[in-house]
């Protein structure tokens, strides 16, 4: 056979074999490029303004969990943000003061060390400004801030705990922002399914769900997006849901690709956290991949990696595999009551 | 191949009156993007200085600068475009991506 024959049998020989590899059982394994890249971190972060410390943590747990920083006396933090829900309420938008409905959905505060801007449209810069917004806002907690500073200043058990945690500054609202902040950056999502197979365990995810994650990065696009350990680049874009909500364009006029822009969220628990979008619109991950497939909304704004995507039934149940493998083993935090004096 | 995006910045304070005859000579700083990073956190130009923002990520980015008052916002910039903005006075300017908003670069102009 001539040499250059041979030479595009083997080359032929090669891409078929490595096409098998794509369709195959067990060989979908990450790059080294990927394994870098969806890598979990080992610390986690906190602002130099507001170290985490296990005195401002224990106070902001505290916090979080007590009802009498709402005005109703009925609505905490974790009234929203239940652990059990990883850390969201499974409605397709909160319920604030005296049980009105909010206009989007409960974000998780999984990971919520790593992300900022804050929100669903990016308004809040940093997790301290993030945590006074539903406290003080008409709509959620409804709590005046002299009215919360009162609160808390009445009970000696908050009083001895701030000393320890802020020692020299006031009770008020910033103080209290900070304790929230402190003990929010300790809700970190564990080891997922994922990760182990990122580590360098084939088995620790289904061939389905190895075949979903190839679709991830590749044909399907979501990691353009969804990149990262936590699947996010906290970007902004329209993703052509129909509502009107004009999202991050009424915070950054000006710029028209950003009209019906919101945060793209995190998928570390993504299965647990049902219903989708900022609007809670999609009941589940099916829905959302057929979204995303071929199911969004054309307008000027469109986000340009919005594109007809064409995928099989397989291609996207595998997608839904591989999402549900982000899922972490670990038990649902508990609540914690506050502290007595 | 890179296509140049040059515009026009229009605001109040800082950043308005391009001369165009005196960029010939200015200094031009290049800063890239690149995984949704600039490649810099901070950096200081001339008086009449540019900088020259390339984005060599994937994803598109938009280049907005406040400072003195004043906001630019330099539309949306696809991978490969290239948008150069000039520092006409001195003072220090934050500059971020409103799309990804993690992004930030801080501008000292002397």
């Amino acid at each position: 056979m001539p040499r250059h024959l041979l030479a595009g049998f083997s080359a032929l020989s090669l891409l078929v074999l490595l096409g098998s590899a794509q369709a195959g059982d067990a060989l979908n394994l990450p790059t080294p490029e990927q394994r870098q890249a969806f890598r979990r971190p080992n610390v986690v972060p906190s602002p130099a303004d507001n170290p985490t410390t296990p005195e401002k943590v224990a106070l902001g747990r505290a916090l979080f969990f007590d009802r009498r920083l709402s005005a109703s006396g009925q609505l905490s933090c974790a009234a929203c943000h239940n652990p059990s829900l990883s850390w969201q309420d499974g409605l397709p938008t909160g319920i604030g003061h005296m049980g009105a409905r909010l206009p989007r959905r409960t974000p998780s505060v999984l990971d919520i060390a790593w992300t900022e801007p804050l929100f669903w449209d990016g308004r809040a810069a940093t997790l301290e400004e993030q945590a006074k917004g539903p406290l003080s806002g008409a709509a959620e907690m409804n709590m005046a801030p002299a009215r919360l500073q009162a609160q808390v200043r009445a009970d000696p058990a908050y009083v001895r705990s701030f000393k320890a945690a802020f020692p020299g500054q006031p009770i008020d609202v910033d103080t209290i922002a900070k304790a929230l902040a402190a003990f929010e950056r300790t809700v970190v999502s564990g080891q997922a399914p994922f990760d182990r197979w990122l580590a360098g365990d084939p088995t620790a995810i289904s061939p389905a769900a190895q075949r979903g994650f190839v679709l991830f990065t590749g044909k399907a696009s979501c990691a353009q997006c969804h990149s990262s350990w936590r699947f996010t680049d906290d970007g902004f874009r329209d993703i052509g849901l129909a509502d009107a909500d004009p999202g991050r364009g009424k915070i950054v006029p000006g710029l028209p690709i950003l009209d019906h822009a919101f945060k793209t969220p995190s998928l570390r628990n993504v299965a647990e956290r049902a219903p989708y979008m900022h609007d809670g619109s999609l009941a589940t991950l099916e829905a959302v991949v057929d979204h995303y497939d071929h199911e969004f909304v054309r307008r000027p704004s469109l986000a340009v990696q919005m594109k007809l995507l064409g995928l099989t039934r397989e291609e996207r149940a595998d997608l839904v595999d591989f999402m549900r493998t982000l899922s972490s083993d670990d038990p649902p935090a508990a609540p914690t009551k506050r502290p007595t004096g | 191949m890179m296509a140049p995006m040059t515009k026009r910045l229009i605001i109040a304070a800082a950043l308005t009156a391009c001369a165009c005859g005196a960029a010939f000579a200015a200094a031009v700083v290049t800063v890239d993007q690149k995984g949704i990073a600039f490649s810099v956190t901070s950096l200081t130009v001339p008086k009449g200085g540019f900088v020259r923002f390339t984005n060599s990520d994937v994803t598109a980015h938009n280049i907005t600068i406040t400072g003195r008052g004043g906001m630019v916002n330099g539309g949306l910039q696809q991978p490969g475009q290239v948008f150069k903005a000039p520092f006409m006075q001195p003072g220090v300017y934050q500059v971020t991506c409103g799309i990804h908003p993690k992004m930030k670069l801080s501008v000292v102009v002397k």
